[in-house]
């Protein structure tokens, strides 16, 4: 009997001391996706790639904003969003202590003004990816900055302008 | 989705159960004056038992739920809490309404794990009612596919009112004329893109993205010689798997460099 009680004492107490002292996840635990409003071009790759919808984009109803939307009740913590995310805006953290009392404290939303295109005033994009995307060009330079102006239309309007100089190259028919 | 193409008013929804004034007031009598002691009744309404096993890894003696006095029972007739998991599958209805309607008033409904507050990833399938809430009223959501056993303790503790909440909802508006800076501007865009190509083609989607950025960084840092912090990254990995990618992107890299 003593010898069990003295096996004991030395082995010790496995329970972790959580929530009456503070633990450390381990690093590469996937928790809260943080988002860092500053930092995020609005490009929407995060909704697309979100398995579970748990990022949404949506068009205001009056069309000036584009709001950026999580819900965490719905996220998998999967990270697909931290990987598409051209500028490091949302990452995982190791945050897990995420339970609420009122379901809407779940949801973190932030809006961000849309740009319109310069030829039919069509929203088509955030204003701050359209810049971002015109930098990244002008950085690139060479035939990829060649027609940078587009960035400014919507995906018809280029579509049309496209049509356009094609048709200008074409061969006149009359002559032919 | 069926709710976006069927006519709402042909459609059947279930009633969430309301709790009438006299129940509401004993149970947040209850919330305020339970510290601990609760017993839990699991009901899994149609999860991938992935929350089940994080339940009972909770109960285990790593994290050990029961020095706090919260005990599973086997019946939700001995329940003052119950834990519905799952996306609520139209069949698990019944039995849920059965579950929660055994159990004795007051009573704290928790909803867990993604599945559970709002349908997770099964949200817009079309066998589910999409999380708890639709049938039962919940008192605490707890997120996560599934939620580790210290988000668990977490949970049970801002149930009974020992730990705050920590997360509140926010909406935020950007500022018009806000510009990010270009990440890696250092980098040629099309290397960086043959960089990001190659990470990923060798190590998976979400690794990929850690290990290119941490490479990137790296030759970013050095404004003087970025082969040889390169090599310095890659000598002082101790990872071979991560090692092999960073010596894979450093071989691409010299394919890129032209003598001038
Ligand atoms: S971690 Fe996965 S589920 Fe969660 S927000 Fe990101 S992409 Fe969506
Ligand atoms: S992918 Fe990144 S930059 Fe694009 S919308 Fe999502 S968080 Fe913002
Ligand atoms: S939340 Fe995730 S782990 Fe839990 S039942 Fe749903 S899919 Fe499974």
């Amino acid at each position: 009997m003593l010898k069990l009680f003295k096996e004991i004492r030395k082995t010790g107490s496995a329970t972790l001391g959580y929530p009456f002292s503070p633990i450390e996840m381990p690093s590469g635990f996937r928790g809260k996706p943080e988002h860092n409003e500053k930092l995020c071009i609005a490009c929407s790759a995060c909704a697309i790639a979100c398995p579970a919808n748990a990022i949404t984009m949506e068009l205001d109803p009056d069309q000036n904003f584009i709001t950026w939307d999580i819900s965490y009740g719905r996220c998998i913590f999967c990270g697909r969003c931290q990987e598409v995310c051209p500028l490091f805006a949302i990452e995982l953290t190791t945050d897990f202590e995420l339970a609420v009392m009122n379901k809407d404290d779940l949801r973190e939303s932030c809006s961000y003004p849309v740009a319109r295109c310069s030829k039919c005033g069509k929203p088509y994009a955030s204003a701050k990816e359209v810049d971002y995307s015109r930098r990244v060009l002008e950085s690139v330079g060479g035939p990829a900055a060649a027609d940078i102006k587009k960035v400014d239309l919507c995906l018809d309007c280029r579509r049309f302008d496209d049509a356009e100089a094609f048709a200008h190259q074409a061969p006149d028919r009359k002559e032919a | 989705m069926l709710e976006n193409d069927f006519p709402n008013a042909l459609q059947w929804h279930p009633d969430p159960i309301v709790l009438d004034a006299k129940v509401a007031e004993a149970k947040q009598k209850l919330l305020n004056s339970i510290k601990r002691s609760i017993y839990v009744f699991r009901v899994d309404c149609g999860g991938c038992n992935g929350c089940e096993i994080e339940i009972f890894s909770t109960i285990t003696a790593v994290f050990d739920a029961e020095r706090f006095g919260i005990k599973v029972v086997p019946s939700p007739r001995h329940a003052d809490l119950l834990i519905y998991t799952g996306a609520m599958t139209r069949s698990m209805r019944e039995p849920a309404l059965r579950a929660y309607n055994a159990a004795p008033d007051p009573k704290i409904v928790m909803s867990y794990g993604a599945c559970g507050c709002t349908g997770g990833i099964f949200h817009d399938n079309y066998c589910v009612w999409g999380g708890t809430d639709p049938i039962l009223p919940v008192d605490v959501y707890v997120p996560g596919c599934p939620p580790s056993p210290p988000s668990t303790i977490y949970g049970f503790a801002t149930a009974l009112g020992i730990l705050d909440q920590k997360l509140h909802a926010s909406h935020n508006v950007a500022p018009a004329d806000e510009q990010v800076p270009i990440a890696f501007p250092a980098i040629p865009y099309k290397v960086r893109v043959a960089f990001e190509r190659e990470a990923r083609r060798m190590s998976g989607y979400y690794y990929g993205k850690q290990i290119v950025d941490e490479f990137m960084l790296t030759l970013t840092k050095d404004t003087k010689d970025a082969l040889k912090a390169a090599d310095s990254l890659i000598a002082s990995e101790t990872d071979t798997r991560k090692r092999a990618v960073f010596m894979d992107l450093k071989a691409l890299l010299m394919s890129k460099v032209v003598d001038e």
